[in-house]
Formats: structure tokens, C-alpha cells, sequence
């Protein structure tokens, strides 16, 4: 008996489909929590712009 | 407060040394597509050598596009922006030049091995097993290294070009390992241990997101983080960000199956493949449309400065693309489109407008900053790569739409008395030639583009200074991470209600997915499990549940003659023209015979599916040419039909069988269960004893004489197996190895 002897007649040919459902549903619930909710990002928005400008302080010749 | 900053250097001299890189391998990766682009125009240009031969070069432009030139792009931008999002220098200067140097080393394999046949067949995963550990463990290294730079940041919140580069480097670990399985045969020979549909399966879950997590994620990581840099503004809205990078991770990893519509694959599989690529139109717009809209205000800047010129087409063609892709895979569309140039068309839409433009923009950003400069060598020559490089990029895509539907068209067209209209395939090809020399004109124009943008950079690098400076930065160490704090105690809780009303709010507040940014583990964790559970799902069951892959009792395992044609067959590349999948279209069981059925490769170890007919489907080839047609038509293809394009194959009739790795390639194929039985024992003898067979009737049908030991007899005995079994009553001996097949049948 080999394990796709037991899966083959274990019935799960739906269960891709059972995925399907959950992988949008969460992906759904994602956009969902996005625009009910999405609290202030600006400041993670401008991370980028933050990195160099503020933060260098003196240059070394090497 | 002051002692307690942190002062530190960025490592700038590893993202030179993969900029560098980048440009190199761009320009040979797209040499080798001109000549390739050429060689369908005017066949000569094989050059009657096995190493410049179109099956065996397509694998090397291929890989040279995807992993040197776009896979040295994404480390550059990787190392470069990571650094400034983390504010740390990347874990070990050690680590970083292994994977350079190990990554570089990798290409050069692959430049080696591919052009000399060494290949597991697989698209883009062709490089044999050796290479692939190799690449296993740079990778490794590269992870390590990055997530050692996570591990040492001084800033809290990760910023979301990150979690794009997270999840590339973790899905880009499991699609490789997955896909790679292989029983080795020899130091540069493989089998894989995937067969037929599972492995048609596999590699294709692998291609598709091969797509996603090599050639999107990364660069939408660069997009999140260069484009903002040029435009010297935020993005349009963080917001879309996270959408568009959850939408990915959840929905791009199951599209893989609509690269099999109407092939052997099962029927559940292709619908789930097209449902989610159709679903992924829209978070990829969105995507699209955050990156324009971050340029609102800044429009007049575009006209100015060619970063952003390049970035505003390379976005541009990224929203092609993904509405491009979901078309293609409703089933309909597909039908037409596949194995024609539209699927050309479509990549290279990506790969020169997406992944080509995003890189140019970020080199002509960096450049100057990286060899202190203070300014690109020359704006108007940076423009005018922009121009040249959008018009031949624009030669390239409508000459192969034009060509893809053309063929198309013509495959599927029947005439008044339901005939098909064109039942000669290579009149179908005449019909595209010209197109090809618009595609080649218009690749050429890309890559002069290229070369000015590389003379540019060059120019621009003989004014750095003498030494480098190096820039000290200070930022102050992670203290104790304060989370958001929970709300204050609410009136109703106040009251004495409500923990799980509390913590619903706490959900709601969204907390918990900033506090996920922050803590890049978990975040990792999920993502890792989000991949495979949606892969399990998909492809697991391809392979569990047996009514996936029906079997046919008249299908047996290749001689072992056969085996070594075939492996000729995969070391020619073959496949890079010919499929070998007839779909259940009546155009095509017209022209080619029954409908391919998944129980009919059982045994094809990899499989030979194919994914673009330069020429016409080969998977019911045998019998219907006598082996002197076979011969002939090698030797010299334009011999038999003066207008193929078929390159000649000279050499096959004059190299040697390796008769003595016969018997190890059958024991390998024994391991990975295919039934051989007692023949096992006796391959070599068996196989020359069927090659003296073929020989002489190929004497007898007035054939040259000697050809006994020759590659040619082998890859024929392979070419007349083809779609035979279905047609063989069970039972019936016809081969060598009657006997073993006996076995293998009763089993
Ligand atoms: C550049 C693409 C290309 C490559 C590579 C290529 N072929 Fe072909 N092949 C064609 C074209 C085009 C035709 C149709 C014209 C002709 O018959 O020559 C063709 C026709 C054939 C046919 C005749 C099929 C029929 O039903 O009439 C066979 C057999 C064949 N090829 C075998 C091979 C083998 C074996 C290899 C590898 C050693 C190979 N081809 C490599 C393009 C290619």
C-alpha cells in the first residue's frame, strides 16, 4: 500500500478547490483591512527619502 | 544622547561590483539573442556548429537574461537600497563577495556547459546538477546575509522594497530545490525524478514563478525603492503597496498550470490556473498605477531627467504585462497563443520594457552616485538610449504580435471543404519570416541602445575620483522595541465588559500588521507558509491522486537505445522548437494525429512538452518517416524542404554513440522506478544490438553505410518510438526489450 494508494481513495480531489476558497478569502480580508482601516503610513511611505540625507555626517578619504 | 549613536559605513564597493556585472552579462545575453533572433530569419547562421546551434544557445539567452543580467540587477538594488532601509552595513563583507564572485562564477558554468549540451531540459533550469547545488548554496549565502543585515538593523519598521526582497529570496530557495530534483547520471547528466505530467507540472509551478518571485517581486522591490528616490517623493500610496505585495504572495503561486491549458494536464488544475492569473490583473494595475501616480506633480522632471523616463515606460510595460498574462491564460485566448510568438512577444515585453527599463533607470541613478560623480557623463546619450532602446523594443513586440497571430491563425484555419487551410507546416513559417528581420532589427536597436548606456556608464566611471570616500553615517541603535501600545482602557471596558470586544478592535486598528513589519521573522515565516501551503495544494495532488495521471497498459519504458537518443534529443535542445503535446483541438489532431493523454509519459524523465513550435509537434513522429527521410533530413534539413529553418544537425552523423554510459543512464532510470526488468542488466548489449539494426535498414534503403555506432542511429530509434505505444496492442513485443516490457506490465 503506498501513500498514494491510501490519498487516491481518501477523496480529497475538492480540496484544491477548499484552498482556492481560503487563499481568496484571505486576500479578500487583506484589500478589506487595507481600505477600512489603513491607520497613518505616511511616515513608512517615506522611509526611502529618510535614509541618506539626514543620517550622513562626515566623510572619511580612504 | 549623542554617545549612544552608532557610526558606521555602507558597503557601496559590492553594488559597483554587481553593477558592473549587470551591464556585462545584459550585453551578452542580448548578443546571443540577436544571433538566436537571426538564426530563425536565415538558418546558416547556426553555423553548422554544434555550440552556436539555435536548441543549444536559446538556453544560454534565456538564463544569461533571466539570472545574470536581471538576477545582477536585483543584487544590485538589493544591496544598495537595503543598507539605507536598515541603516546597517550588509552582516559580512565575506558573505558578499561569495555570492559575487560565487554568482559570477555560476554564469560562467552555464556559458560553458549549455553551449556543450549539458542540460536537464528543464526551461530555465537547464543548468545540470553540479551547478545547481552550487547556486543552492550562494543562495543560501545571500539569505544569510541579508537577513544577518535585518537581524543588525537600526531601523524599526521594514520598509515594504523589503518585504518584496524577503519574499523573492524565500520562494526563490523552495521553486529551486522543488524543481531541481534530479538522480544523476554521470558529473554532467541527470534524470529527473519527476516524470510526464508531474514533472510538466512541476516545472512550470517552478517557470511561472520563476516569473514572479525572480523578474517581479525583486523589481517591484527596486520600483518601491528607486523610484521614490528619483521622483523625491513617497510613493503614491503605501496603502496599494501592501495590497500589491499580499495579492502577489497569495495569488501568484497558483497561476503556474496556465502554461499547460489543453495539455495532458488535469482539467482542475488548468481552471485554478486560470482563475487566479485573471484575479491577479487587478492588484498588478494597481501596482502599475501607484508607481505612475507617485510621479503626480513631478511630470515636468520626466521630461528632464531619463531615470524617470525609463521608469515611467518600465512601469508601464510591467501593466502590459499583467494584463497581458491574464489574458493569455483564459483558456480561448490560449488556445491561439500558445507555442506561437505572442508568447515571445509577451515576455520580452517584460523582460526588455520591465525588467530592461527599471534596471537602466536605476543604473543611470546610481552611477553617479556609486563612482561620486555628482553626474551621469551624458543626459542627451542617457535620452537617447531611452529613444533608440523604446523603438526597438517596440519593433520587437508588434513584429512578434503580428507573427504569433499570423501563425496561429494559419495552424487553426480549415478551408471550405473542412480541411486544414495550410496542412504543410513550413509554409506557416514562411509566412513569419519577415517578421523575424523586423524582430531582429528591432533587438539590434535595443541592444545599440544598451551598448550606448554601457559607453555611458563607462564615461561616467573613468571621472571617479581617485580613492572613494567613504561616507560615515550615524544612526542610533534599536533600543527596546515599544510596541503600539494597546488603547486605553475603553468607556465599556471601563465598565467591565469586553476582552474579546477589545481584542476584535485591536484586530481592526491593524496593529497587528505593523507589528508584523517589525518583526521580520514572523513576517518571514508567513510568507514562507503561505508559499507552500498554496503549492501543496496545487501540486500535490498531481501526484497523490492517482485518477490525475490515468495509465495505459500499452505504454512502455524506452529501449535502452531509445534512452540515449533521447537524451540526444535534450542535449540538441531540441525542445526549444519542437513540442511534443498534441492538445484536443481538432486543427490539431488533423494535422498531427490523436490527442497527447497524460498516461503516455510515464516515463519521460523530463518531460519533452515543449513550449514553442518553430516547428511542427513531434509526439507522433514515429513511423511516418523511413529512417533515411531521418537521415537526410539531419544532414541537412533544407535537402528534404529547401524553405525550413531547421538548423542541420551534420555532426550527428559522424559522432559516436557513448555506448559505455548506457548501462548507468538505464540504472538511473531503474532507481527512479521505471520497469526495465532484466534488460537492465544488459543495456549496452541491447542498444548495439538495436543500433545494428537500424543501421542496416538504413543500408537497405539505399542509405549511407556505417552508421552503426553513430549519435544518428540512436536519436532515430528515439524519433520512430514516438507515439507509437498508443497505437501497439498490449503485449505485442516490437522492441529489444519485449521482454522487460513484459515484466513491466504484468507488475
Ligand atoms: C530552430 C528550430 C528547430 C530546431 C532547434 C530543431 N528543429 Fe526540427 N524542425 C524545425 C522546422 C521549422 C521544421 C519544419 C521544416 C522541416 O521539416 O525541416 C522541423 C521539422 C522537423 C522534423 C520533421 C517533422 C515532420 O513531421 O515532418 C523532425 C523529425 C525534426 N524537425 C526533428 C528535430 C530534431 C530531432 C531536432 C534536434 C536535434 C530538431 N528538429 C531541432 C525547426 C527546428
Amino acid at each position: 500500500m503506498k501513500l498514494s494508494d491510501v490519498v487516491s481513495h481518501a477523496g480529497l480531489a475538492f480540496y484544491a478547490e477548499v484552498a482556492l476558497v481560503i487563499f481568496a478569502a484571505v486576500f479578500l480580508s487583506v484589500v478589506a483591512y487595507l481600505f477600512i482601516r489603513g491607520s497613518d503610513l505616511q511616515t513608512l511611505a517615506a522611509l526611502p527619502l529618510a535614509d541618506d540625507v539626514a543620517a550622513k555626517v562626515e566623510v572619511k578619504q580612504s | 544622547m549623542e554617545s549612544r549613536l552608532d557610526r558606521f559605513t555602507y558597503d557601496d564597493a559590492i553594488v559597483r561590483k554587481f553593477v558592473t556585472a549587470t551591464i556585462v552579462w545584459g550585453v551578452v545575453a542580448m548578443l546571443a539573442g540577436l544571433l538566436l533572433a537571426t538564426q530563425l530569419a536565415v538558418p546558416q547562421m547556426n553555423l553548422g556548429l554544434p555550440f552556436t546551434s539555435f536548441g543549444r544557445l536559446r538556453p544560454l539567452h534565456t538564463n544569461a537574461a533571466i539570472f545574470a543580467f536581471a538576477g545582477n540587477a536585483i543584487f544590485s538594488a538589493v544591496y544598495y537600497s537595503s543598507q539605507r532601509l536598515l541603516k546597517a552595513r550588509m552582516f559580512s563583507d565575506r558573505l558578499s563577495a561569495f555570492h559575487f564572485w560565487g554568482w559570477q562564477a555560476i554564469i560562467v558554468a552555464a556559458a560553458v556547459t549549455l553551449p556543450l549540451g549539458f542540460t536537464q531540459a528543464k526551461e530555465y533550469a537547464e543548468l545540470e546538477w553540479p551547478i545547481d547545488i552550487a547556486i543552492a548554496v550562494v543562495w543560501i549565502a545571500f539569505a544569510v546575509n541579508f537577513f544577518g543585515t535585518i537581524a543588525k538593523r537600526r531601523e524599526r519598521h521594514l520598509y515594504v522594497a523589503l518585504w518584496f526582497y524577503i519574499a523573492s529570496i524565500v520562494t526563490v530557495a523552495v521553486l529551486h530545490v522543488f524543481n531541481s530534483m534530479a538522480l544523476p547520471a554521470g558529473w554532467l547528466k541527470s534524470y529527473s525524478v519527476y516524470a510526464g505530467v508531474q514533472d510538466a507540472f512541476m516545472q512550470w509551478w517552478y517557470g511561472h514563478n520563476a516569473v514572479a518571485f525572480f523578474l517581479t517581486t525583486p523589481f517591484l522591490g527596486l520600483m518601491y525603492y528607486f523610484l521614490p528616490k528619483a521622483a523625491e517623493r513617497p510613493v503614491y500610496s503605501y496603502k496599494l503597496s501592501i495590497l500589491h505585495f499580499w495579492s502577489l504572495v497569495f495569488i501568484y503561486i497558483w497561476a503556474g498550470p496556465h502554461h499547460l491549458h489543453y495539455t495532458a494536464l488535469p482539467e482542475w488544475a488548468s481552471t485554478l490556473g486560470m482563475i487566479f492569473s485573471v484575479m491577479l490583473w487587478m492588484p498588478s494595475w494597481g501596482g502599475m498605477i501607484n508607481g505612475l501616480l507617485t510621479l503626480r506633480g513631478a511630470w515636468g522632471k520626466v521630461a528632464t531627467d531619463p531615470v524617470l523616463k525609463f521608469f515611467v515606460v518600465g512601469i508601464t510595460f510591467y501593466g502590459m504585462s499583467t494584463f497581458e498574462g491574464p489574458l493569455l491564460s483564459i483558456k480561448s485566448v490560449n488556445a491561439l497563443a500558445h507555442y506561437t510568438d505572442w508568447i515571445i512577444a509577451h515576455v520580452h515585453s517584460g523582460a526588455l520594457g520591465w525588467n530592461g527599463f527599471m534596471t537602466f533607470g536605476m543604473l543611470y541613478w546610481l552611477t553617479p552616485r556609486l563612482f561620486q560623480t555628482s553626474k551621469l557623463w551624458s543626459q542627451r546619450l542617457a535620452a537617447a538610449h531611452f529613444w533608440v532602446g523604446t523603438v526597438g523594443m517596440l519593433l520587437y513586440i508588434v513584429a512578434m504580435y503580428t507573427s504569433g497571430v499570423t501563425q496561429g491563425l494559419m495552424w487553426l484555419a480549415f478551408d471550405k471543404t473542412g480541411r486544414l487551410s495550410y496542412p504543410d507546416f513550413v509554409e506557416t513559417v514562411v509566412r513569419i519570416i519577415p517578421m523575424y528581420w523586423v524582430r531582429a532589427v528591432g533587438g539590434a536597436l535595443y541592444l545599440t541602445g544598451v551598448l550606448m548606456g554601457s559607453f555611458n556608464i563607462f564615461m561616467t566611471w573613468r571621472s571617479r575620483p581617485k580613492t572613494y570616500e567613504e561616507i560615515i553615517v550615524e544612526a542610533a541603535p534599536l533600543g527596546p522595541d515599544n510596541l503600539p501600545k494597546r488603547a486605553e482602557p475603553t468607556a465599556l471596558e471601563k465598565a467591565g465588559v469586553h476582552v474579546f470586544g477589545r481584542k476584535i478592535d485591536y484586530f481592526t486598528e491593524a496593529n497587528w500588521h505593523r507589528l508584523w513589519e517589525r518583526k521580520p521573522f514572523k513576517f518571514t515565516v508567513w510568507v514562507t507558509i503561505a508559499v507552500l501551503v498554496a503549492s501543496g495544494f496545487e501540486v500535490l495532488p498531481t501526484f497523490l491522486i492517482r485518477s490525475n495521471v490515468p495509465s495505459i497498459a500499452s505504454v512502455k519504458p524506452y529501449t535502452p537505445l531509445e534512452l540515449m537518443g533521447r537524451d540526444i534529443y535534450i542535449a540538441e535542445g531540441c525542445y526549444n522548437c519542437h513540442s511534443q503535446m498534441v492538445r484536443p483541438l481538432r486543427a490539431e489532431t488533423e494535422r498531427y494525429g490523436e490527442y497527447s493523454k497524460a498516461g503516455e509519459f510515464v516515463y519521460d524523465h523530463p518531460f519533452q512538452w515543449g513550449s514553442r513550435r518553430i516547428g511542427p509537434d513531434l509526439a507522433r513522429l514515429g513511423g511516418k518517416y523511413p529512417h533515411l527521410w531521418h537521415v537526410r533530413h539531419m544532414e541537412n534539413p533544407r535537402d528534404i524542404n529547401p524553405q525550413s529553418i531547421m538548423p542541420t544537425y551534420a555532426w550527428l552523423l559522424s559522432d559516436d554513440i557513448d555506448f559505455s554510459v548506457v548501462q548507468q543512464r538505464v540504472d538511473a532510470m531503474a532507481m527512479l522506478g521505471v520497469p526495465y526488468g532484466d534488460a537492465v542488466l544488459t543495456a549496452e548489449k541491447t542498444a548495439r544490438e538495436q543500433a545494428s539494426l537500424i543501421a542496416r535498414e538504413i543500408e537497405e534503403q539505399r542509405g549511407p553505410a556505417g552508421l552503426g555506432g553513430k549519435q544518428i542511429v540512436a536519436l532515430i530509434a528515439y524519433m520512430q518510438r514516438l507515439g507509437v505505444d498508443i497505437r501497439t496492442p498490449v503485449a505485442e513485443p516490437s522492441s529489444p526489450t519485449a521482454n522487460a516490457n513484459k515484466q513491466g506490465a504484468s507488475k
